[in-house]
């Protein structure tokens, strides 16, 4: 018999213990690992690579959706929580059902029937993009989350001097690091600041404050100088929106 | 309601300035030697009272033409017509008491040397009318003004009671939830766990409602309900919920607006406890220095937590709540420091007596025989 290998996250014990106790009638399911935050969610979901993850929201570190993030798509999820206003949130990023704490056992056991069913269409949607679009209409992010390996770095948006775009990915430098992280860079432009953050250049976003002056190089082309003393190219269209803002 | 017949105080000071009128329309009389002193005043005196008492009768004019909704060719119009009918009926009635008087023989010839002074009694009369209508209108004026003024202020009441019941704290519905959902756990897990659960939810529940029906508690009081809901948080974070609290003793007494700890409390745990994996302790502060009493609740924070999820509509809405009832004699600090979010209140010391009388000097009545510590 092929198992489920599930891992439930939740920071209260006695939450997790009844997602565990209701689960104790299937033998098919296998508990790979209990989660008490987001940091140990994520670790646990990369290095263990679950079918089915249980998954709070309001939690210490990182919340469910910042979670699911960060690690691969392709398995599912319930969410259980006691706020019925993420419901079309985590609809928007394909959880297989949404859990209101407290629920009877009639209702856990349907929503893990929909996760099988899930799970037996094996294809998954690509969660990525429909993630962003769940993002763009929040307010700007206050701070970047990148997973390295099973560790999660967070970066905090003021700690940010300029990003590059580097063929998929985008690299993040922020006091003296690099962090990169598989994004676009047009699509991270969307969810941060545009008071604080300008796209100066085709593969660059810059934060303002770290702006010393420009140079100018040749005609229309000029090179914006951080207080590092870090030489960025910004493009003409660059150079408009820094004037728009300055 | 007449304003001046329905208000004795007012319609003497109306018939006694009235009074006086007669008395110089005596004088106008008999200076010029036309009338001796007793038939002046027999004229004059009962004919001006009498017209007094006439021209109380333009209220209705006024009231049915107000200052502002009519035009003023139309009012003058009005008023000019009126003054003249008025004043020609004080005349006749005044032929009618010369002729009484001329009956009674008590003053010789009074007719012939009357009607000669008839347009200047008309001219009077017209002066005095257009007076009385004036004071009529400035009464209703200032009536209406001051009728404003208190539809304004009960309003203005009206809208801060109804303001202050929306700012009351409300029992948070996903505490509830996840209580709830802890209680669920606990009946398979721990029975007794669950019963004692259920039992500390109940007695929640049933002392917010009861204390928060109040318009103000003692401290005491508010503090013993902050426990009772962080015993209940207790069973679902276990470990990592603690509390500590200080309480100077002779606080106890003071009377605080109900509920007006629970909202902190409830930020502390969601904003704090909860969001630290390790969780960490509350602590509670109570003391007073001079007629002050200071409370304060600290817990630890999460330094990298997202700057913009706000620290929550709980303490804007007990700074309102402060505001309303207590104006600038209270307020509400919030501060960050190394990994501590503090909340402190400090409001007037009170034991007995309703807290919207302000205090306005003078140590805490119940408190200002206990020494400092």
């Amino acid at each position: 018999m092929q198992t489920i290998r599930t891992i439930v996250v939740d920071d209260e014990e006695l939450a997790r213990g009844i997602v565990l106790e209701f689960l104790t009638p299937y033998a098919d399911i296998n508990v790979v690992a209990e989660c008490s935050n987001g940091f140990e969610a994520v670790k646990a979901i990369t290095e263990l690579k679950p079918d089915l993850v249980f998954l709070d929201i309001q939690m210490p570190k990182l919340d469910g959706f910042e979670v699911l993030e960060l690690v691969d798509k392709n398995l599912a999820v319930i969410f259980v929580t006691a706020y019925d206003q993420y419901a079309v949130r985590a609809f928007e990023v394909h959880a297989v059902d949404y859990l209101l704490k407290p629920f009877t056992k009639e209702r856990f056991d349907e929503a893990l029937l929909r996760a099988r069913e899930k799970m037996s269409r094996s294809h998954t949607p690509p969660l990525d993009k429909v993630l962003t679009a769940a993002r763009r209409q929040e307010v700007p992010l206050e701070r970047i989350l990148v997973r390295d390996g099973s560790r999660v770095n967070v970066i905090p948006v003021d700690t940010i001097d300029y990003v590059e775009a580097q063929d998929d990915y985008v690299a993040i430098k922020s006091q003296g690091k690099t962090h990169l992280k598989q994004q676009r860079l047009s699509d991270l432009e969307l969810s941060l600041d545009p008071k604080r953050f300008v796209r100066i250049h085709r593969s660059y976003i810059l934060s303002v404050d770290r702006l010393a002056r420009l140079e100018l190089y040749a005609k229309d082309s000029r090179m914006a100088i951080l207080k590092d003393g870090t030489k960025l190219p910004v493009s003409r269209a660059g150079h408009a929106k820094l004037k728009r803002l300055l | 309601m007449h304003p001046i017949l329905g208000n004795r105080e007012r319609l003497a000071i109306y018939m006694l300035v009235w009074l006086m009128l007669g008395g110089m329309l005596a004088a106008v009389f008999a200076l010029p030697k036309d009338f001796s002193w007793p038939e002046a005043l027999s004229l004059a005196v009962p004919l001006t009272l009498l017209y007094g008492s006439i021209c109380l009768s333009s209220y209705y004019l006024c009231r049915v033409f107000p200052l502002h909704k009519s035009g003023f060719a139309q009012l003058l119009l009005l008023h000019i017509i009126a003054g003249f009918l008025t004043s020609s009926l004080w005349i006749l009635i005044g032929n009618g008491w010369v002729a009484l008087l001329e009956r009674l023989n008590l003053f010789p010839l009074l007719s012939a040397r009357f009607v000669s002074k008839t347009p200047l009694l008309v001219g009077v009369g017209f002066i005095l009318f257009s007076l009385t209508v004036a004071v009529h209108y400035l009464i209703m004026t200032f009536e209406a003004s001051k009728e404003s003024e208190q539809r304004e202020l009960q309003l203005r009441i009206l809208a801060q009671e109804a303001e202050l019941k929306a700012l009351r704290a409300q029992i948070n519905p996903h505490f509830l939830f996840n209580s709830l959902n802890s209680i669920s756990a606990l009946t398979t897990q721990n029975a007794t766990a669950a019963r004692t659960m259920t039992l500390r939810l109940a007695d929640f529940l049933r002392k917010s409602l009861r204390l928060g029906a109040q318009d103000s508690i003692r401290l005491e009081e508010e503090i013993a309900l902050a426990m009772n809901f962080l015993e209940i948080e207790q069973i679902r974070f276990g470990s990592r919920l603690r509390v500590e609290k200080q309480i100077d003793g002779p606080c106890n007494n003071c009377l605080v607006p109900p509920l007006l700890l629970q909202p902190l409390v409830e930020n502390a745990i969601h904003h704090g406890i909860a969001q630290l994996v390790d969780g960490g302790i509350i602590r509670l502060r109570v003391d007073w220095s001079g007629s002050v009493l200071h409370i304060q609740l600290q817990n630890p924070v999460d330094p990298d937590r997202p700057k913009n999820r706000k620290s929550g509509i709980g303490i804007e809405n007990v700074r309102k709540r402060l505001r309303a009832i207590y104006y600038t004699d209270a307020e509400l600090l919030t501060t960050e420091e190394d990994g501590w979010f503090t909340a402190a209140i400090s409001l007037p010391a009170q034991t007995g007596g309703s807290y919207s009388h302000r205090l306005k000097r003078g140590g805490p009545n119940g408190l200002s025989d206990v020494s400092n510590k």
